[in-house]
């Protein structure tokens, strides 16, 4: 009797010796009711004990705002396109359910901030976790930045899950050629719904930024530490996720912010200078789907480079300097064997799973071994712009191309002149 | 002061306990810790923001902590906190001793625990939860206690997590400490059925009885938490928090209803309890909980089979009785014993040749006697050894007292020195002091006799022989 309940209807039930009122629960399954009491509580009840039902009222609505949104032609439009990773998510408290939210009123009804710093645009790409986001998924994204360019926006942020945020930035960044805005990449490690959410701290430095510089490119906009002040403005190329749940997670690798950003004390503090690139823009958005990483381990198991035959890109993350056992022990020499012949086919790309520091493959013969049967070194990009990076060369160049460009500096991936940043 | 006639009155009273946790944190793996002795070495600032349900509305309590729009500053020591309270990390899965003893304080209620446990998060606006939200978990409905003025419904209990404590309050920041916070708290909601002043002392202590017979929950001052819920007729719910003690409910209760007696009918409040029985304003009730699951959290479901293999502690109450009945000891030294945490009847059985009582007494009264004159700690061990020693005749009775001294002060004792000496051999030597002081009181030969014999005879049978020879 308790099945044909949807969710969401207010009903009353008696057990053997109590009577519970609140309202049907939509993950109540056929053993257990979960009811939303009147004191806001949800429980669970089996339903094998429930001796009579009774419907008070059914199903109840979730209300949205009704804030209504100004444009102000004193200030510069700025889109945000959602790809997923809510940053706007809003609670029922009739229901307990949490809803992810689009709309331009209610982002600004959650966010009045912005309405100081910008007209919002707010427009809904996609709503999946970022560790599914596929090749395919980074072209509906650039599809979207370019009907935001083409509508004259002063700049986009891109709502995104944070896991592959890293890689999508670097997909972007590689797909467009003289970005004449900025695109900036917002997540949060805590979800919105609650008060201690970082989205909102991420998401108003960021319309801030693009409000108010001169930037264009792409970029990723986080928390700089676990305080809620200051957000980083990191490259899109070098920076990384390096922790599972901080909300300071991401950490620039082998270079250093663009700027500093704090809304409530106005504050841009510029740290790289800016290069914008001139000329008319446009984009490639091939990408190469045969295209994998392996990461190097004691005891490697030669099957494991024979497994991508057939792949036209390999990233290998080797151990420091960019290594991989290679010598004459008997197992080690299926390795190198498997190497030799897989590198006629295919592009192997050397990164560190050091993640700091650049590859170079002259101090050690291991290295000097790797780079005659064809590995290039992968200069000190991280391993995830390698593999964007080569999935995109190989998607939109030749093979002979691909391999010369691959350890070029195209969209400042590779960092020359490394400094003492670190951790 | 006029007598209160609370039927004519209206009124109606209801209780809310709150209780700390011994053990680790509920949702993390750090020492359930109150205070921390060390000084914070983290330190960090956040900003909370409201977040609007449904109707962008926000309730009253939670504006009221808005409308001072002020910068929150938190402090921790890395012994007591970890990036769970900071915030930083999801929770861990629900520590499964706490749950245990919410279980268990849910059965010695006579509650019907629910099926399924679905932690939820509460909108927490003023800071004192990192997250925003306080986890909290609806365990048991629908029980009863039974008073001395007839039973009293318990309506929930509940089981989550302490709250960080304010240090600190200026024009633009608050800043909270994090020992305490993610401590596991039971909270017990009575039914508003307390028929007088003096009767919600009488609930508050017997639910606090019941708690700590569990033997898992935390002791002294803020361990537990009494809220006192008043209403007369005509006027509206007023609820009083922050009592220092027990004894303070009926006085402070009787005043708050002299007070609205004299005042118009106010909004519902909460006030704050004083230490002369008066109250004062607070803030505004807060309006109806903020709820939504906590998803980060499994939901529990509850089996027969598990409530059937928790082991229910005997109360407090049952165990004092059973002393002062079959030992015939004072409510005072039972409570005492109870209070030691150990299995008294266990010594019983092992020293089976010594007085029961002198048992007791050792344990509470020569132990605490000891510890207060040298300023030295008497461990059960110590006491253990040295009730062996006279059970087993080694010594006498008095050598206890002096064994434990020794063990206390020096960590050893030298049994010879107590060794029981030949009752013949005794009464000669009586005999040579008392030949030997002829003009001395009773008194002094008695302090001469036990200079020499001190804990090697029992000073009554000294005293006996020696007034034996005396007459002679
Ligand atoms: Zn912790």
């Amino acid at each position: 009797m308790v099945k044909k309940f949807k969710g969401l209807e207010k009903i009353e039930v008696e057990l053997k010796d109590e009577v519970y009122k609140g309202i049907v629960m939509p993950n109540s399954d056929s053993e257990t009711l979960f009811l939303k009491l009147e004191s806001g509580y949800n429980v669970g009840i089996n339903i094998k004990d429930i001796k009579k039902v009774k419907i008070l009222d059914k199903k109840i609505d979730i209300k949205s705002s009704t804030v209504k949104v100004k444009h102000n032609k004193n200030l510069p439009t700025v889109s945000i396109l959602h790809t997923g990773g809510t940053i706007a998510s809003k609670v029922d408290y009739n229901t307990g359910g949490v809803v992810a939210r689009f709309e331009p009123e209610e982002l600004v009804s959650m966010f009045p901030e912005l309405e100081k710093i910008a007209n919002i645009k707010s427009i809904f790409v996609s709503n999946v976790f970022s560790e599914n986001l596929r090749f395919k998924d980074y072209v509906n994204i650039s599809k979207a930045i370019e009907k935001e360019i083409k509508s004259g926006v002063k700049g986009i942020i891109i709502g995104h899950g944070t896991d592959t945020m890293h890689y999508s930035a670097a997909a972007l960044s590689f797909m467009f050629d003289n970005l004449p805005v900025p695109v900036v990449l917002v997540g949060s490690q805590r979800s919105s719904d609650r008060g201690s959410s970082d989205a909102a701290l991420n998401l108003i430095n960021a319309t801030y930024f693009i409000a108010n510089t001169e930037f264009t490119g792409v970029a990723i906009c986080m928390h700089k530490d676990i305080n809620d002040d200051t957000c980083l403005i990191m490259p899109a190329l070098k920076t990384r996720k390096l922790h599972s749940s901080r909300r300071d997670a991401f950490k620039i690798i082998n270079d250093e912010a663009i700027a500093e950003v704090n809304y409530s004390k106005n504050k841009i503090k510029m740290i790289k200078e800016l290069k914008n690139e001139k000329g008319a823009w446009k984009s490639k958005n091939k990408f190469e789907e045969k295209v994998g990483i392996l990461r190097t381990y004691p005891n490697l198991n030669s099957k494991q480079i024979e497994s991508f035959k057939g792949y036209k890109g390999l990233v290998i993350e080797g151990t420091g300097l960019g290594h991989i056992s290679i010598d004459n022990s008997p197992e080690n020499k299926k390795i190198f064997n498997a190497l030799k012949k897989l590198s006629k086919s295919c592009v192997i790309v050397m990164t560190s799973q050091c993640i700091f520091g650049r590859v170079n493959m002259n101090v050690y013969s291991t290295g000097r071994e790797l780079q005659k049967i064809g590995v290039i070194s992968g200069e000190d990009m991280t391993t995830e712009t390698a593999y964007i990076k080569l999935a995109w060369l190989l998607g939109n160049y030749k093979k002979d191309q691909v391999k010369q460009m691959i350890s070029t500096n195209l969209k400042g991936e590779i960092n020359k002149r490394i400094g003492l940043e670190f951790i | 002061m006029i007598m209160i006639n609370y039927k004519e009155l209206g009124f109606k009273s209801g209780l809310e306990i709150h209780q700390q946790i011994e053990g680790r944190k509920l949702f993390c793996k750090c020492p359930a810790i109150v205070n921390d002795e060390n000084e914070p070495n983290i330190k960090f600032k956040r900003k909370l923001r409201a977040i609007a349900g449904e109707t962008g509305k926000i309730d009253r309590a939670a504006e009221f902590e808005m409308s001072k729009d002020k910068e929150v500053i938190y402090e921790a020591c890395s012994s007591s906190s970890c990036l769970v309270e900071y915030d930083e990390e999801p929770p861990h899965e629900l520590n499964k001793d706490s749950l245990d003893i919410a279980l268990q304080i849910c059965l010695l209620l006579n509650c019907k625990v629910v099926d399924s446990i679905q932690f939820m998060r509460k909108t927490v606006v003023d800071g004192s939860n990192v997250s925003g939200f306080q986890r909290t978990a609806l365990i048991g409905t629908n029980g009863f206690i039974n008073t001395s003025k007839g039973k009293v419904n318990i309506e929930t209990v509940c089981l989550e997590e302490e709250a960080a404590k304010k240090v600190k309050e200026e024009n633009n920041s608050i800043t909270y400490r994090l020992d305490r916070l993610g401590v596991g708290l039971i909270e017990i909601a009575t039914a508003p059925e307390i028929k007088d002043s003096e009767h919600a002392r009488e609930v508050a202590s017997i639910i606090g009885m019941i708690l700590r017979s569990t033997g898992k929950v935390k002791r002294g001052i803020g361990s537990i938490r009494q809220d006192v819920n008043v209403s007369i007729k005509g006027h509206n719910r007023i609820e009083i928090k922050g009592f220092q003690d027990l004894k303070n409910i009926p006085r402070t209760i009787d005043n708050e209803i002299h007070r609205q007696l004299k005042t118009k009918n106010e909004e519902g409040h909460v006030r704050k309890a004083n230490p002369d029985f008066t109250t004062e304003y607070q803030r505004p009730m807060p309006g109806a909980s903020r709820m939504y699951p906590e998803t980060d959290i499994k939901i529990i479901k509850i089996t027969k089979k598990m409530l059937d293999s928790l082991e229910l502690p005997e109360l407090i109450s049952e165990k004092t009785n059973k002393f002062i009945e079959k030992y015939k000891f004072s409510e005072e030294l039972s409570r005492e014993l109870i209070k030691m945490d150990i299995d008294f009847e266990s010594y019983i059985h092992k020293f089976s040749k010594v007085n029961p009582e002198f048992i007791a007494n050792v344990l509470v009264e020569v132990r605490k006697e000891i510890q207060s004159r040298f300023d030295k700690e008497v461990t059960i061990p110590m006491i253990e050894n040295a009730l062996g020693y006279y059970n087993e005749g080694k010594v006498g009775k008095d050598a206890v007292y002096e064994i434990l001294v020794d063990f206390a002060t020096k960590g050893d004792a030298d049994l010879k020195k107590y060794e029981q000496v030949d009752e013949k051999e005794i009464e000669k030597e009586i005999k040579e002091i008392i030949h030997k002081n002829k003009n001395l009181s009773f008194g002094a030969l008695m302090g001469e006799i036990m200079k020499k014999y001190r804990g090697k005879v029992d000073g009554k049978k000294a005293s006996e022989l020696l007034n034996k020879h005396l007459k002679q």
